[in-house]
């Protein structure tokens, strides 16, 4: 179906605004791709069905690519899909590669973007049934497989990484458990505002931006070494096409990896990006380098978070389920339209399956165009003095949490208070990186561990008995953890000898 | 380059400010002035003094019924009341919260459905925020949808029919996915005592709880095998109903909560199957509407009612639910209040006989 048939002129500018849009707000931290879509969803009631998804679509590709820019330039991951991105973008800007890092990001990103619409595209109801077989089982142990990035990226010390996991783990745990609303882990008095735990977005950002904030603030205004690099003179640091020479197989399989990770319903976009990150570091040529700011896994981080957008798609057009929190609100567009997404949506409705693949297409390359010729100018963003770059910062957290879930208060504290954990953490040698990964999947694991003892009536044998996917799973989890201690010895080795 | 930089951080700082008011809706720039009936340019009585009305609901969703009700009655409402009703989807806990420290002009309502009052009685919700402690509004709509679904292939084609093969089946066990703490917990409830009365504690026994979340959560649980029903809805559940559905997730419903069949299914209500508690049919309808601060305006309650009654008469509006499944249902706030308070009494003898979750739950 020729793409002009289906998308309006109207819908295509909705697009390149949602883009545009998405993009600002995804770079702006605290504000997410499912934020931009909840904010605009009221307006798409005036707009017919087409033109609703030309912006809604804009608005998720923008937004999950706009969230690369916070994590390369100021160590702040824009959304929690981002995460992985900070690793490498934020120290190839302390080498004065903040611009190359970031065009590195939005070429994965548009490749990502590009392999996960295809596999939607050709392979949307076949997958759709497979991800629905992923029993609770396979899940937890996904969960397990992205939490031994713990294991890869723990910086000196691998016990102190996995005990900073297990802390974050530990923390994401608190408020009440579903299953019997009793509330567990809440300290007296605050039962009413920890009831839902503390939420993701004000703990991320807090220990990210704010903790940073205060680190930088205590060695004063003295401009950072990499705010008196003047690119123009170093061609080294500026960015070529060419580094994606030799990266082909990182950049298909973190893509994939995107995309399925992102096509299981419930596991969620952060896991797709810390696997594929985990997985670039085990086969890398050389793991050493990645997390001292090596594009390789920037390419990882990138190509998977854009890689769920299209898989995230894949249950909710095929199934009617959504494979993470922004296809939900998308739910909720299509049925203020009076539209039921389900099984039979793509042949009942293949106008509209035409727009939204032809929208993916357009956004993709909308993103890409808007970012890579602008970036330059985000770039420089570096170079704003920190007297005026941390109270602007400051702002935008607190505006951001405020508004993350509609208005709660207790969100700016949870932002101010792992500030001041993120601030103090480090110094006391508790890793910030694992303890988010395990605050992010904890409560995913404790659910799919639940749900599979349920399943089971208690058995516990289950989580080996399961079948071939749950001992394929196992065996990379296995092969995950002893390729990361082996590397951690190496590396001890390699720095006592030196 | 530094002027062009001041330039994009204003520009930044004016998009995160508009789209934080947007989202937040929060009180401060709700207005606050007295709430004054007759004001230009809304509907006589229904106009209200205020710049914006944030509407809280009990739902984090944005895709549930609960915001669709929201953020319907809001759209029409809005222009009758002459101001911007602003639908924000802060969850149960939150909301009450909320509307606890709302102020009495209006400024800041509650949206929510039976689970308002079901939380409290099931210990979701603090008992501080039982209804008594709140002014309630208008009912607006219902969701005639609430039901009971199997897989397609299930040895039964009614709840009733359920029991009856359980009765029939010894060595089998019935596992019903629900959520705990609300609609789905007390429909589950009503099914469970009708068994124990009908066919005696053997067979109740055998009747299980498949705690879980979500309706995404329940259908897995069925697809997953470890769940043989689910609660769901209409709305959620009617796509897995249909021809050409593949197997692996085809569902069937096996009755309906609702006193009257809804419209265009062809699904028995369970009182249609002869489900009954304490001799009563059992039905529950899903009702949906306001709770305003206790100490309230009486101006803005007369507004709201007025506001309810014209929305409910506008023909898009009707339409617009009904592209859902929902019906629009309004009582004033006087009488919804004395009709909640007794269908609370009713649900609360439910909940007094039914069986503790712990002690059935996988």
């Amino acid at each position: 179906m020729p793409m002009f048939e289906v998308l309006t002129p109207l819908s295509v500018l909705l697009c390149l605004f949602g883009v545009l849009i998405g993009i600002i707000m995804g770079s702006i931290p605290g504000m997410t791709a499912t934020m931009a879509i909840a904010i605009f969803l009221p307006a798409t009631y005036a707009l017919d069905m087409i033109n609703s998804i030309g912006l809604l679509i804009g608005l998720y590709v923008g937004g999950i690519s706009g969230g690369m820019v916070p994590a390369v330039l100021l160590n702040i991951p824009g959304t929690p899909s981002s995460l992985c991105t900070t690793f490498d973008g934020y120290p190839m800007t302390q080498n004065g590669e903040g611009e190359k890092a970031l065009k590195v990001g939005i070429t994965a990103s548009i490749i990502g973007g590009f392999v996960s619409l295809s596999i939607l595209f050709f392979f949307a109801p076949v997958l759709a049934s497979f991800a629905i077989d992923f029993s609770a089982v396979d899940k937890f142990l996904i969960v397990v497989f992205a939490l031994t990035v713990i294991a890869s990226i723990s910086k000196g010390s691998l016990l102190g990484g996995v005990f900073s996991g297990v802390l974050g783990v530990f923390i994401s745990l608190i408020g009440r458990f579903p299953d019997n609303n009793q509330i567990r882990l809440v300290p007296p008095g605050f039962e009413q505002e920890l009831v839902y735990g503390f939420s993701l977005l004000p703990v991320l950002i807090g220990l990210f931006a704010i903790g940073q904030n205060l680190q930088e603030s205590e060695e004063g205004l003295v401009a950072a070494s990499h705010q008196k690099i003047d690119l123009a003179k170093n061609k080294a640091k500026q960015f070529k096409f060419r580094i994606f020479k030799g990266q082909f197989v990182n950049t298909v399989r973190s893509s994939i990896i995107g995309t399925f990770v992102g096509m299981l319903p419930g596991v969620g976009g952060s896991a797709a990006s810390i696997t594929s990150y985990s997985q670039a570091k085990n086969f890398s040529k050389n793991p050493e380098k990645l997390g001292k700011g090596e594009p390789e896994g920037m390419i990882a981080s990138e190509s998977a978070n854009n890689g769920l957008i299209g898989g995230a798609l894949v249950p909710l057009l095929s199934l009617g389920i959504p494979g993470d929190s922004t296809t939900a609100i998308l739910v909720g567009a299509f049925l203020l339209q009076g539209i039921e997404v389900g099984p039979l949506f793509i042949t009942t409705n293949p106008d509209l399956w035409s727009g939204i693949v032809f929208a993916l297409v357009i956004a993709n390359i909308a993103m890409f165009i808007m970012m890579f010729f602008s970036i330059k100018y985000f770039a420089k963003i570096v170079y704003i003095p920190k007297h005026i770059i941390f109270p602007i910062i400051m702002l935008m957290c607190v505006v951001g949490s405020y508004a993350i879930n509609n208005g709660v208060m207790f969100d700016v504290w949870t932002l101010l208070l792992f500030g001041l954990v993120g601030y103090i953490f480090p110094k006391v040698g508790i890793q910030i990186a694992p303890f988010l990964i395990g605050f992010i999947l904890g409560t995913q694991g404790e659910k799919y561990f639940i749900d599979s003892l349920k399943g089971s009536g208690g058995d516990l044998t289950v989580f080996f008995t399961d079948g071939p996917l749950a001992i394929g799973l196992w065996v990379v989890i296995i092969v995950s953890v002893v390729y990361a201690v082996i590397d951690n010895r190496r590396t001890k080795k390699a720095e006592s000898a030196s | 380059m530094k002027k062009t930089m001041y330039i994009l951080m204003a520009a930044l700082l004016g998009i995160l400010l508009a789209a934080c008011g947007e989202s937040s809706g929060s009180e401060e720039t709700a207005g606050s002035g007295e709430t004054s009936a007759e004001k230009g340019g809304g509907s006589g009585e229904a106009a209200l003094d205020l710049s914006r009305m944030r509407v809280v609901i009990g739902s984090t969703s944005t895709g549930g019924d609960t915001y669709q009700n929201a953020e319907a009655v809001s759209r029409y409402a809005e222009d009758i009341l002459n101001t911007n009703m602003q639908v924000d989807a802060v969850g149960g806990v939150q909301a009450f919260d909320a509307l606890s420290s709302a102020s009495n002009d209006g400024s800041t309502v509650m949206f929510f459905h039976d689970m308002a009052y079901l939380g409290v009685e099931y210990g979701s919700f603090d008992q501080s925020n039982k209804l008594e402690n709140y002014t309630i509004g208008p009912m607006v709509s219902t969701n005639p949808g609430n039901a009971f679904l199997a897989s397609a292939d299930a040895p039964y084609d009614s709840m009733a029919e359920s029991a009856e093969w359980l009765s029939s089946n010894p060595n089998e066990e019935i596992t019903v996915a629900i959520q705990a703490g609300g609609v789905s917990e007390i429909v589950f409830n009503g099914y469970y005592l009708w068994v124990q009365e009908e066919y005696g504690e053997e067979v109740s026994n055998r009747i299980k709880a498949y705690v879980t979340g979500s309706q995404q959560d329940k259908d897995q649980a069925l697809w997953d095998d470890n769940a043989d029903i689910i609660h769901g809805s209409i709305g959620a559940n009617n796509q897995y109903t249909k021809d050409g559905v593949e197997d692996q997730v085809k569902m069937k419903f096996l009755g309906i909560t609702a006193g009257e069949r809804v419209e265009g299914f062809d699904i028995p209500t369970l009182a249609e199957q002869g489900i009954t508690v304490g001799g009563e049919e059992f039905t529950f309808d899903k009702e949906f509407f306001f709770l305003l601060p206790k100490d309230v305006n009486e101006n803005v309650v007369t507004a709201l009612d007025n506001a309810v009654s014209q929305v409910v008469e506008n023909e898009d509006y009707q339409s617009d639910l009904n592209n859902n499944a929902y019906t629009p249902n309004y009582m004033p706030s006087d009488e919804a209040e004395e009709y909640l308070l007794d269908k609370r009494e009713t649900m609360r003898s439910i909940i007094e006989r039914a069986p503790d979750l712990n002690n059935i739950a996988q």
